[in-house]
C-alpha cells in the first residue's frame, strides 16, 4: 500500500518537473518533495538496508554505510498527510494505548500493527528528544525482532560530553558493520561529510534569504523542512536540493517578490506543523501573514571534520536545543525572533507531546521578554478527529487582529 | 455624511444569534437576540429584521455591517469579519471604560481577554479542548436538575456555605453526576453553588494565563452566562475582585462589531 504511493509519487512529481523545465515557475519544493518520495521508496522497497531511527539519528553516518535510514515519525506525518492515519491510532486504542499519547508515535505504532512497516535490519533509537519516541523504538524492536543501538544524548553539559556522545557512535558504527557485513569505507565517510558541510552552507544561505523583507518562501516551500532535510545529509542530493531553494529565493528576493503576497504580518512556528489537511495555511496567507521561520529551519551546528567526524557529528547532535536544558531552547528562538523580525509566535503545543507542552509557560515568557506575542494552541497536529476547525481559526485570526492593533498602536493610531 | 447613517454588528454564536444597531454617533439605537438554532442564516435574518424594526427602519434600510462569532463569514453583505475576541474588547470599551480584563463565557467558549487602557486587545486565552463551564454545559446541568437556566443565579443565593464539590467537568459526566446527587437528595441550591464554584475554578485558571494578578484589574464580564449572577460572584471571590457587568451582557459582542463597521465606514 504504502510503496505504491511512493513510486506514484515519484513519477508524479518527476512529470510536473519535466513540465516546468525551461519556465519561471517556481520547483524547490517539488524537488525537495521528489527526493522525500525517493526515499519512501527505498525505505518501503525492500532492496536495500533499512534503519529506522530516532529522531537525531546521525543520519549522514548512516547512508555512508549504505543505510538508507528514517525517524519513524516521518511515517506517522506522513499518514496524516495523505488521509490514511485515523485506522491506525484506531488499531493503537484498540490495544489499549491512551489517546493522551503522542500520535505520532500512536500512527507508526498502529502502522506496524497493522502490517504496513517495513522490517528494518536494524533500529537506532536516541533517548532524546522525547521518551515516548524510545518506547515506540522499542515496540518496533520488539516486534520486528530485531536490535537496537541507543544512543544516550546527555541533556546537560556534563565534562567531556562530546567525547561520551562521539565514542557512541563509534560504537555504532561497529554496531552497524556487524548488522550490514560491511566495514566502513573511511574515504566514503568523509566524501559524505563534505557534501554534509556543503549542504550546511547553502542552508545557511537559504534561510538568510528567508529572512528577506518580504520573505520569499511561499506557503508551503519550508513546511516541515529542516526536520526531514537532515534526513538526506551526506548525499548529493542534499546539497542540490538546498542549492535549488538558494537559487530560487535569490531570484525572488533580487525581483523583490515574497511568498505570501501582501505580506503583513510575519510570524514564527514552533516545533511541529499541522500534518493533515486543514485551512490554516490558506487562512494565513488570505490575511497576508507569512511563516516566514519554523523552529526546525535554522543550523545550530558548525562544519564537520571530514576526516575525523566523529566529535563534530557529536557536537552537531548536541547542538539541537529541543533536547537540551529549556534555556538553550529560548535563547534560540529569541534569536529567531529578531533575525527574522517576526510579530508573533505559533505554538502549536501537539497533544500527547510532554516537551512541547511542558516548556510552554517557559517559551512564552521567553518571548515575552523580546516583545513578541504567543499564540498557544492545543492542537493534535496527526490526529484530525480532535481538530475543530472554527474554534483554530477564531485564535489564529484574533491573534492577528491583536499584532495589527499593536502595530496600529505602535504606530501612534 | 448623513445623520441617518447606521451600522450593525451582528454576533453568530452557538446559543444564541445577537445584533446591535448603532447610529452615525455610535449610540445604540436598537439590540436583539434570537435563539441561533441549527440554521444559522435564518437566525441572522430574524436578528437583523427585529434589530431594524426596532428602530423604525425599512428591512432594506442600508446599514454597513460588521459579523463575528463562529459563523462571522456566513453574513452576506458584511463589511468585515472580526473575531469576538476583538469585538468583545472593543463592545466593554464602550459600556464600561477602563476596564482592562474581560472574562466572556458565551454558549461554547470561555475567554479571558486582556485589555490595554485604550481597550485594545492585548493578550488572550480561550478554553480549549472541551466546552465545559459555558452555556452549552450550564443548560445540561440546568436540564438535569429540571430547572431553568435563568433561574440558576437564583438558586445559588439561597446555597449556604458548603462543600459539595463537583468532581467531574466533563459535561456528560457532571450531568450524571448532578443527576446521582438529584437522587440522594442533596439541594438544587447547593448543587448549583457548587456547579458555579467549578466554572469559577475552571475560568480562574484561564484568567491567570493572561494575568497572574488581578487585584489592581478592572474587570468585567460578558457573554450570555454573565446573566447568571452565581457564576459572577464565584468567579469574583476566586480571583479576589470585584466584577462589572453591563446591562445585556450577551450582546457586548455585537455592539463591539456595529462600532468597528462605524469606524471602518468611517464615520
Amino acid at each position: 500500500m504504502i510503496l505504491p504511493y511512493f513510486e506514484n509519487l515519484v513519477s508524479g512529481i518527476e512529470t510536473k518537473l519535466r513540465d516546468l523545465e525551461g519556465t519561471d515557475e517556481p520547483r524547490a519544493r517539488k524537488r525537495f518533495a521528489l527526493e522525500i518520495a525517493r526515499l519512501g521508496v527505498r525505505l518501503f522497497g525492500g532492496r536495500e538496508p533499512v534503519a529506522w531511527c530516532g529522531v537525531l539519528a546521525p543520519f549522514d553516518l548512516l547512508s555512508a554505510m549504505g543505510v538508507t535510514s528514517c525517524f519513524a515519525e516521518f511515517v506517522g506525518a506522513m499518514l496524516a498527510s495523505t488521509g490514511g492515519v485515523e485506522p491506525m491510532l484506531a488499531a493503537t486504542e484498540g490495544t489499549g494505548y491512551s489517546t493522551d499519547g503522542c500520535s505520532y508515535h500512536r500512527a507508526v505504532t498502529g502502522a506496524t500493527q497493522q502490517g504496513l512497516m517495513p522490517r528494518p535490519d536494524f533500529l537506532v533509537a536516541t533517548s532524546a528528544p522525547c521518551t515516548g519516541g524510545l518506547a515506540m523504538m522499542e515496540n518496533l524492536a520488539r516486534h520486528f525482532d530485531k536490535e537496537m543501538f541507543v544512543i544516550h544524548i546527555p541533556t546537560r553539559d556534563e565534562p567531556d560530553v562530546v567525547g561520551y556522545l562521539a565514542g557512541q557512535l563509534r560504537e555504532l558504527v561497529r554496531f552497524v558493520e556487524v548488522r550490514t557485513g560491511r566495514p566502513l569505507d573511511r574515504r566514503r565517510l568523509a566524501e559524505a561529510m563534505e557534501r554534509t558541510n556543503r549542504t550546511r552552507e547553502l542552508l545557511l544561505e537559504v534561510y538568510e534569504l528567508a529572512r528577506s523583507r518580504p520573505s520569499p518562501a511561499r506557503r508551503r516551500d519550508l513546511f516541515n523542512f529542516g526536520l526531514v532535510v537532515s534526513l538526506l545529509l551526506g548525499t548529493e542530493t542534499a546539497v542540490d536540493v538546498a542549492r535549488t531553494y538558494r537559487d530560487e529565493f535569490a531570484r525572488r528576493v533580487a525581483a523583490g517578490v515574497g511568498g505570501v503576497p501582501g505580506e503583513r504580518v510575519r510570524l514564527m512556528w514552533l516545533q511541529n506543523r499541522i500534518q493533515f489537511r486543514s485551512p490554516v495555511e490558506q487562512l494565513l496567507e488570505q490575511a497576508g501573514v507569512a511563516v516566514v521561520v519554523d523552529e526546525f529551519n535554522t543550523v545550530t551546528w558548525d562544519s564537520i571534520d571530514p576526516d575525523d567526524p566523529f566529535e563534530g557529528i557529536a557536537r552537531r547532535t548536541l547542538s539541537i536545543p529541543l533536547c537540551r536544558p529549556a534555556q538553550r531552547r529560548i535563547d534560540l528562538l529569541q534569536r529567531l525572533a529578531r533575525d527574522y523580525q517576526v510579530d508573533g509566535v505559533i505554538n502549536p503545543c501537539h497533544w500527547g507531546c510532554r516537551q512541547g507542552t511542558g516548556m510552554r509557560g517557559l517559551v512564552e515568557e521567553g518571548m515575552r521578554q523580546v516583545g513578541v506575542p504567543v499564540l498557544n494552541l492545543e492542537v493534535d497536529c496527526i490526529d484530525p478527529r480532535n481538530f475543530a476547525p472554527g474554534q483554530l481559526v477564531t485564535r489564529i485570526e484574533a491573534f492577528v487582529e491583536l499584532i495589527e492593533d499593536r502595530r496600529g498602536a505602535r504606530d501612534g493610531g | 455624511m448623513a445623520d441617518d447613517t447606521h451600522y450593525l454588528g451582528v454576533d453568530i454564536g452557538s446559543l444564541s444569534c445577537d445584533a446591535v444597531l448603532v447610529d452615525a454617533w455610535g449610540e445604540v439605537v436598537a439590540w436583539a437576540v434570537v435563539p441561533t438554532g441549527a440554521r444559522n442564516l435564518e437566525a441572522i435574518a430574524s436578528a437583523r429584521q427585529q434589530v431594524l424594526e426596532r428602530a423604525g427602519l425599512d428591512a432594506n434600510a442600508p446599514v454597513s455591517v460588521v459579523a463575528t462569532g463562529y459563523g462571522r463569514s456566513r453574513v452576506e453583505d458584511r463589511l468585515a469579519a472580526v473575531t469576538e475576541i476583538t469585538c468583545h474588547a472593543r463592545g466593554i470599551q464602550a459600556l464600561l471604560p477602563g476596564t482592562t480584563l474581560l472574562v466572556d463565557i458565551g454558549g461554547q467558549d470561555s475567554k479571558a481577554i486582556l485589555l490595554d487602557s485604550k481597550g485594545r486587545v492585548v493578550e488572550f486565552a480561550m478554553n480549549d479542548k472541551c466546552a465545559a463551564g459555558t452555556g452549552r454545559f450550564l443548560e445540561a446541568m440546568a436540564r438535569a436538575m429540571q430547572v431553568e437556566l435563568q433561574q440558576l443565579g437564583e438558586l445559588d443565593r439561597l446555597a449556604r456555605s458548603g462543600s459539595l464539590t463537583l468532581s467531574s467537568m466533563c459535561t456528560v459526566f457532571a450531568e450524571s453526576e448532578v443527576v446521582s446527587l438529584v437522587a440522594d437528595g442533596a439541594e438544587v441550591p447547593q448543587i448549583v453553588g457548587a456547579l458555579h464554584r467549578a466554572i469559577a475554578a475552571r475560568t480562574q485558571a484561564l484568567v491567570r494565563r493572561v494575568c497572574p494578578d488581578t487585584a489592581a484589574r478592572a474587570v468585567a464580564m460578558s457573554g450570555g452566562v454573565a446573566r447568571n449572577l452565581g457564576v459572577v460572584r464565584a468567579i469574583g471571590s476566586l480571583l479576589g475582585c470585584e466584577i462589572a457587568v453591563p446591562p445585556e451582557p450577551d450582546t457586548v459582542g455585537a455592539l463591539g462589531a456595529a462600532l468597528i463597521a462605524r469606524e471602518r465606514a468611517g464615520a
